[in-house]
């Protein structure tokens, strides 16, 4: 509790002493009034005086006033207790929204709170001190010991040790860090010593740039926040003019005394307070916001939370996002020989090529392979090689080499959508090895919980062929794929799907920050992957996510739905007490009690429906 | 130039819309926001006029909540 919060409990509890000691006081009429002014002031008189100054600053419909002259009213009227009571209550409620909301702030932040407090700078004599991270300059040494945040971003120049990335990815598996590795600043480093060599200032660090978005996000607003404003606006001068008829009109109307009319009134005037209304929507924003970013998942505003909601389009880059982007032996089709003796003779004859296709077929042999077995090597540009692979004549390459060899080779069904290559043996057919670009594993399950998230169209734009293209779209489970595109025509194609889908649902881009940055701010929505340390990305997307598995996308659509739901359940909610307590309040059923406690149970439960954000089941 | 400020004791929501509202109105800001989650205001402005508009933005959310401390550094 801050001091504040503090004094204003002493109060309350004071003056609910009072109350329960004046309760057994056998006074009536004006003395009595005069005895219940003594909690009454205790406990309101700074909303009293905050009424007079608002008066004087044109504030009229504010709080303080409101209440002043709810509570004022009341003991004007002789209704002593329930004045008092109606303060006291205000004045609780007042306490409790501090102290929740102050409470749920902190713990949402404390989630995004990966700032680094300090760097171990190594000096020129190897003596170690503790700076601010901030102060170191590029280029300089630090040491990070084990537990400690890593400070900056730098690579490391000795050590070995695990890096806990899960306050930036979400994710809870370690990764492996050893000399000459980047490293990022924000992970933890978990079991060695390592020496970094900074490359960064702390302002354009990773962790730097992360904090200024999260910072930055609740800057950015959503419409059921900009609407809830604007609501209030006209809601609480429209309700106090309720209040003025209803102390006016019925008693002129139906006769009878002014009494019980202005009462009701004054009820009016104490369910006019918006704030229970105002708070909990940017609360369940900030809640998402907090809640995605604990998973890896940073949303720069809640406008962008609230557009993810209602995504209808996803469109997907290939590379790097679905795929793996490298190349790797997806298939051995042997026609002698075992498997392993293909692709160790085909690894053989290409051992001294640099090609990234001899690269894939060399890490998919695995065995340490001995060049010494390798004479005569040839390197036939665009078709193969040749070599003498332990005195035997081996081929490797193309369908066009294997021509030339005068080999009939027939084109295998099973392996297309990447690159084939032939291998030939003692001047006779051997078979194929198939390299192609994997599909991330989880990619398949991601297309299919945005289906199952209300995606209604899944979309794959790529620069590659055709015929992978429509392999991995396939594959997959995509309902469109465009193949063979210039980075310009993807512009040229989001803008297309932009067009043709409807009004009311968003299109998202998913890219990986390299090379589509024109891309992901032309989509309403634009997510990069796998953006850990890519500036960039972090720059020109609205989300972003902090790894690269493509499940990451799903879970997104689940959070900002769930924060969505959220939201409404609470306007719904508010507005409906709200609404039932003014009812209830002009056919006198609802007193100044009913209302005040609508007020703050309204707003306690939309706290704490908000807080739900929090928790990592989506 | 565009600037945040630290909001202390900002204890109301509606409060927070209110001095938005306010401070966008003051000639010569661009826009400004003020975020209760982050107990903070962002005031965007022309650099000439900036101290200027910062001293009546100051001023504006005392009228609106007088508790409400702005930390202006």
């Amino acid at each position: 509790m801050t001091k504040r919060q503090k004094k204003n409990l002493y109060r309350i509890l004071i003056a609910a002493v009072l109350m329960v000691v004046l309760h057994f006081v056998p006074l009536e009429g004006v003395a009595k009034g005069v005895l219940y002014l003594i909690p009454y002031l205790v406990v309101g008189g700074d909303i009293l005086k905050k009424a007079v100054q608002g008066i004087g600053n044109g504030q009229l419909m504010d709080e303080n006033f409101l209440m002043a002259v709810a509570t004022v009213g009341a003991m004007i009227l002789g209704e002593y207790s329930e004045g008092v009571a109606v303060m006291l209550f205000y004045q609780v409620g007042e306490l409790f929204q501090s102290y929740a909301v102050g409470k749920s702030r902190q713990s949402i932040s404390a989630l995004m709170d990966i700032r680094p407090d300090s760097a171990n700078l190594e000096k020129e004599d190897g003596s170690l001190e503790v700076v601010d991270p901030e102060d170191v300059p590029v280029g300089s040494v630090i040491v990070i010991k084990p537990g400690e945040k890593v400070p900056l971003d730098g690579q490391i120049l000795e050590g070995d040790s695990f890096l806990d990335t899960s306050a930036l990815t979400g994710e809870s598996v370690p990764r492996r860090a050893s000399a000459g590795d980047e490293v990022i600043s924000g992970c933890i480093n978990q079991s060695g010593l390592l020496r970094v060599r900074t490359t960064k200032e702390f302002g354009e660090s990773t962790v730097a740039k992360i904090l200024d978005l999260v910072e930055n996000s609740s800057m950015k607003k959503a419409k059921a926040e900009n609407f809830i404003t604007r609501f209030a606006r006209w809601y609480t001068p429209a309700v106090c003019i309720g209040a003025l008829v209803l102390a006016i009109l019925p008693p002129l109307v139906l006769g009878g005394g002014f009494g019980t009319w202005i009462f009701r009134a004054l009820t009016f005037l104490v369910i006019s307070c918006p704030c229970a209304l105002v708070i909990s929507i940017p609360l369940s924003f900030f809640g998402g916001i907090g809640g995605a970013s604990r998973c890896g998942i940073l949303v720069k505003g809640a406008n962008y939370l609230e557009a993810l909601a209602s995504t209808g389009v996803v469109v997907f880059d290939k590379t790097g996002t679905l795929t793996r982007g490298v190349f790797q032996v997806s298939r051995v089709h042997p026609s002698q020989f075992a498997e392993e003796e293909l692709l160790e003779c085909a690894a053989l004859a290409e051992s001294y090529s640099s090609h990234p296709i001899s690269q894939s077929l060399r890490s998919a042999a695995k065995k340490n392979l001995d060049k010494s077995r390798v004479s005569e090597v040839q390197e036939l540009a665009g078709r193969g090689v040749k070599a003498l692979v332990d005195g035997r004549p081996v081929a490797a390459g193309n369908l066009k080499l294997m021509e030339e060899l005068g080999l009939q080779v027939t084109p295998c069904e099973e392996c297309q959508g990447g690159t084939v290559v032939h291998v030939a043996v003692d001047g006779v057919y051997a078979g194929h090895i198939l390299i192609s670009d994997q599909v991330k594993p989880g990619a398949k399950e991601a297309i299919a919980g945005l289906k199952a998230a209300g995606v209604k169209k899944t979309v794959m734009l790529t620069g590659d062929a055709k015929d992978v293209a429509d392999r991995v779209a396939a594959q997959l489970g995509l309902d469109e794929v465009h193949s063979e595109l210039l980075p310009a025509d993807k512009v040229e194609w989001v803008e297309k799907l932009l067009e043709q889908k409807p009004k009311d649902q968003k299109l998202a881009f998913v890219g990986d920050g390299i090379n589509d940055a024109p891309v992901l701010s032309r989509a309403d929505l634009g997510i990069a992957m796998g953006a850990l340390g890519s500036d960039a990305a972090i720059e020109a997307a609205d989300v972003v996510l902090m790894d690269d598995d493509p499940a990451k996308i799903a879970l997104a659509m689940r959070i900002s739905r769930k924060c969505r739901r959220i939201v409404h359940q609470n306007i719904v909610f508010a507005l409906a007490v709200k609404a039932a307590c003014l009812i209830l309040g002009a056919i006198g059923i609802a007193n100044m009690w009913a209302a005040i406690f609508a007020d703050v149970g309204v707003m306690v439960l939309a706290v704490l429906n908000a807080t739900r954000m929090l928790s990592k089941k989506v | 130039m565009k600037k945040t400020f630290k909001l202390i004791d900002l204890d109301c929501a509606n409060c927070a819309a209110k001095m938005e509202t306010a401070v966008k109105k003051i000639p010569g800001v661009k826009d400004a926001t003020v975020s209760f989650m982050t107990q903070k205001m962002t005031i965007e402005a022309e650099d000439a006029q900036f101290d200027q508009v910062v001293k009546e933005a100051v001023a504006a959310c005392k009228k609106v909540e007088p508790d409400c401390e702005v930390v202006v550094k």
